[in-house]
């Protein structure tokens, strides 16, 4: 889809003639376009594919929004739903001045990488990836379950907004997961690979998910989750934590990306996702957010990121932003609304809604601990005398605040004399953010540093899952509180 | 443009085969607001034709929301080609024994309301301004959400199966704030729009917001007063740890080998009710199977599992589908129920449930749970928008929200006391196609609850 498409044309007659009735309009068109597959076992447990396209029309009419969305994408239906936007933005009360922080109009298209099209590769040899996997897990008789699924996505958008922008996008994203259940006693275990939440997804092609190489590592999820039906749990205590890449990318995502979303900050999402412990006022580069260790960035320019575009969904170009530098807090994750709430001078970038059915909302991109100066995994290890080391996130939960939190992993290996000793199971963790991040003492270097796709992060009324990516490489936390669940 | 009915005759005469056909339909608008001012509206007019192809035992699916000819005759290729590729890659027969026949009939129920249907912003934005008025009373802010949908479910099937089903939603949520911080909390879950009150529900969240400071508990085992909205919460996790048909036959449920004994404390009746007077009815599941009372947990002994049909046919020893398919050929996580009901007791009201408590916590209601142990239904989560103090029998004063870890069941088994009138409680979640659903809940009092931090 180019900047000349046609259904820019349709996108453009609608923000014209939403002129005179509003201070700002915007008309998007998203079609997508997405295949799940699940097996377990001998069965396949679901091929779906779902299409769907629509329009959404966005107006903002004396500082309140209205928005709605339509699958009739003709210039009766776009006219239509951009008449309804206005009268439900009417029928509000009425709202002081909303401004909007000011961007450069673009025009233009942006495409991600995809070597290997997805949906090009046929249905069965795609089944059979997994089932070969799926194969070599099985075996055991303790291995009740032994799963693999696989997704693709390609999302096609176009956005004209009453500021002169006018863009088109078009992205693929792939990945595909491993998980084994084992039961024997009275007691079940779950391993996955190379992540618990379905997997490993990227901003690719099937090239992406050949080369997670499930069938190498399908017999070690196996035998590690048989493994932990017999393993101790883990003691509670106080310890030093190595957390492996996938971890601390949910580690990440819950305590200090949700914290820095410039809307929750504002108290703009106080009715469901909650508020954060940082204050616009911290931004000021006043807050000690972690250690002198800790680095991070938002970045939705990093290749095979699914935080990655051109623009974002109010037009606003993709950015690198230093949000964390050397442990003091710098920048904030951003849209226009908020940052011209928050008295900033232009927008993060960080518009995107799911879908032509939901509008913008303020969501990370691609947030990352940059990697540190420790080298390998097995460097950092061979530092650490008295530990443990969690893998593979199992459980999570974090206050409203973003303050404090509980986090359980399906593995830990005890770390003795530099070297990885016994398992452990039903593995647990919780503390405080900014105390946890205080305690960051090492991160590994860019050898380790990977990004970990995420596809289940909820926010927003109604409800949207946004797709994004952690770039994260095994780090190091001293005296934390361990076994609390 | 044609009805959900008809579209789905139309989508399923492109199925060769073995298949069914459901559309649904929603038209929904919600209003968010924020420090007592609007923030977002969102209103959606969208169609999803969802068709099933069955090969071998194999289910292959397709969706699409563009109804055109050629869009369904592509959507119904898709969804063939995929139940013949799993076919092929199985190399053996699936689990799906077959879609169901169709019953006899639907019992009629009352869960659409013409009024709500029209999807009228007028009494959304008189809503908000009631809550502002509210808030501004008592010198705080308001923040929530008021929504309403309308959803039309028609589903055919090359096994005779031809229904429709329409229903309606609506929901409230009110959280008033002061300078501090300091919040308290109202939720209103309906079938009709008219029976939301902004007015009352925002002096009940304004009730829970008081001067004093925070008290901070130490982690520790609390007797614990749970209004009905934590409870609904919890219920919701117990609802597809314990009773998922699918999970229970594979040996991976919370009630494996307790089906038939004691689980929960005698006063514990918990059913999936889904015609109860106060819950949000449906006619039928996505398989079309009639939905039906069912008993799960009856004087605190565990009686049943739900099932779909593929979870029937898999837990076999002549179980059936109790109409829980919560997609089109059953969820591949298995059906759960959507319509739980835990009777009531004898308390007039939380006050008269702390009344016994020394020392203890008041909750009105949970954030952020997840599982730590499924098989003992082991929870986390923080307290969230009213925690309280219970000293000498009276909710004293204000907690610091706490988080604990603890198992549903074994609440259930402590569990001494409950209020005489359950309510709907709803997280107000709308995430993907609307899908509006609660637990009826009352409160009640339980020994030993774990808080962890």
């Amino acid at each position: 889809m180019g900047a000349r498409e046609p259904v820019l044309d349709l996108l453009r007659e609608t923000v014209d003639r939403a002129a005179g009735h509003c201070a700002y309009a915007e008309a998007r068109h998203v079609h997508a376009l997405r295949e799940d597959l699940a097996i377990h076992d001998d069965l396949v447990d679901a091929v779906d594919a779902d299409e769907s396209a629509g329009l959404g029309i966005r107006v903002l009419v004396g500082g309140a929004w209205g928005f709605a969305a339509t699958r009739d994408v003709s210039s009766a239906g776009a006219d239509a739903a951009l008449k309804r936007a206005l009268a439900v933005a009417a029928a509000q009360p009425a709202a002081g001045a909303r401004p909007l922080a000011p961007v450069m109009p673009s025009v233009g298209h942006w495409e991600g990488p995809c070597a290997i099209d997805p949906f090009a590769v046929g249905l069965e040899a795609r089944l059979s990836h997994l089932f070969a996997a799926v194969a070599a897990m099985r075996g055991d008789a303790r291995i009740i379950r032994a799963e693999a699924s696989a997704t693709m996505v390609r999302t096609r958008k176009a956005l004209v907004t009453s500021d002169g922008t006018a863009v088109t996008h078009t992205a693929t994203e792939c990945g595909a997961g491993l998980e084994a259940t084992a039961a024997a006693g009275g007691e079940i275990q779950t391993r996955t690979y190379p992540s618990s939440h379905g997997g490993n997804v990227a901003a690719a092609g099937w090239e992406h998910v050949l080369g997670l190489d499930l069938l190498a590592h399908a017999p070690r999820v196996a035998e590690e989750a048989v493994e932990l039906l017999t393993a101790p749990e883990l003691p509670g205590g106080r310890r030093t934590l190595i957390l492996h890449g996938e971890q601390l990318a949910l580690q990440l995502h819950e305590s200090i990306g949700h914290a820095l979303e410039l809307d929750r900050m504002l108290l703009g999402e106080a009715s469901y996702a909650g508020t954060s412990w940082v204050a616009p006022s911290d931004l000021d580069a006043s807050l000690r957010y972690g250690s002198e260790r800790l680095n991070v960035t938002a970045d939705a320019t990093l290749p095979g990121g699914l935080g990655t575009f051109g623009w974002d969904d109010e037009g606003v170009p993709a950015a690198r932003t230093m949000l964390v530098e050397n442990g003091i807090l710098r920048a904030a994750l951003s849209d226009r609304q908020s940052a011209a709430a928050a008295g900033l001078p232009r927008s993060g970038g960080c518009a995107r809604a799911e879908g032509f059915a939901r509008q913008p909302i303020v969501r990370m991109t691609n947030v990352s601990v940059e990697p540190g100066d420790a080298g390998s995994l097995a460097d950092l290890i061979a530092d650490t005398d008295d530990g443990l080391y969690l893998e593979s996130n199992r459980s999570w939960s974090i206050d409203d605040r973003r303050w404090q939190f509980q986090f359980a992993t399906e593995v830990a290996r005890e770390i003795r004399g530099g070297e990885l000793g016994r398992l452990y199971r039903n593995p647990s963790y919780a503390g405080i953010t900014p105390q946890f991040w205080g305690s960051l003492d090492a991160v590994c270097g860019r050898q380790e540093w990977g990004l970990w796709g995420l596809t289940n992060c909820g926010k927003g009324e109604p409800g949207q899952i946004m797709q994004v990516s952690h770039g994260t490489a095994p780090a190091r936390f001293r005296d934390v509180q361990v076994g609390v669940a | 443009m044609n009805g959900p009915l008809e579209l789905s005759e139309r989508a399923l005469a492109f199925l060769q085969g073995e298949g069914q056909a459901t559309v649904t339909r929603e038209r929904s608008l919600l209003l968010r607001y924020a420090s007592s001012a609007p923030t977002q509206a969102t209103e959606l007019d969208d169609t999803s034709i969802h068709l099933l192809s069955l090969r071998n035992g194999h289910v292959g699916a397709a969706t699409t929301n563009v109804s055109t000819d050629e869009a369904l005759r592509n959507a119904a290729r898709r969804a063939m080609a995929a139940a013949e590729a799993a076919a092929r890659a199985a190399a053996g027969p699936g689990d799906h024994p077959g879609l169901p026949a169709p019953p006899e009939g639907y019992r009629a129920h009352d869960g659409y309301d013409p009024v709500t249907a029209r999807i009228d912003p007028a009494p959304g934005g008189a809503a908000l301004q009631a809550a502002f008025d509210v808030a501004a009373e008592h010198g705080l802010e308001a923040f929530g959400a008021w929504t309403s949908g309308a959803v039309e479910t028609a589903l055919t099937s090359t096994a005779g199966m031809h229904a429709v089903d329409r229903v309606t939603d609506a929901y409230l949520k009110t959280i008033l704030r002061d300078a501090r911080g300091r919040t308290g909390w109202d939720a209103q879950s309906a079938a009709k729009v008219g029976d939301l009150d902004a007015t009352a529900g925002a002096r009940r969240a304004a009730a829970k917001v008081t001067p004093e400071e925070p008290t901070v508990l130490p982690p520790g085992e609390y007797p614990v007063v749970l209004d009905a909205d934590a409870v609904g919460g919890l219920l919701e996790f117990l609802g597809s740890l314990a009773f998922n048909g699918q999970a229970h036959a594979e040996g991976r449920g919370a009630l494996e080998g307790r089906l038939g004994t004691r689980v929960a404390a005698p006063a514990i009746n918990l059913s999936d009710s889904p015609r109860y007077a106060r819950t949000l009815p449906r006619a039928f599941d996505f398989e079309g199977v009639p939905k039906a009372p069912i008993p799960l947990i009856q004087d605190g002994v565990a009686h049943r599992v739900v099932h779909d049909t593929r979870s029937a046919a898999l837990a076999g020893g002549g179980a059936r589908s109790t109409g829980h398919a919560i997609t089109p050929g059953g969820d591949h996580h298995g059906p759960t129920p959507t319509n739980l009901v835990l009777v009531g007791g004898g308390a007039a009201d939380v006050a008269e449930l702390a009344a016994p408590v020394e020392r203890g916590i008041y909750v009105t209601r949970l954030w952020y749970l997840n599982v730590v142990h499924p098989q003992q239904t082991l929870l986390t989560g923080t307290t969230r928008d009213g925690t309280f103090l219970i000293e000498d029998g009276r909710i004293a004063r204000p907690l610091r929200d706490v988080r604990f870890t603890d198992s549903v069941l074994r609440l259930l088994e402590t569990t001494e006391a409950l209020s005489a009138t359950p309510r709907l409680t709803s997280e107000g979640e709308y995430y993907g196609r609307r899908f509006a659903w609660g637990t009826v809940a009352p409160a009640l009092r339980a020994q030993g609850f774990r808080v962890t931090g």
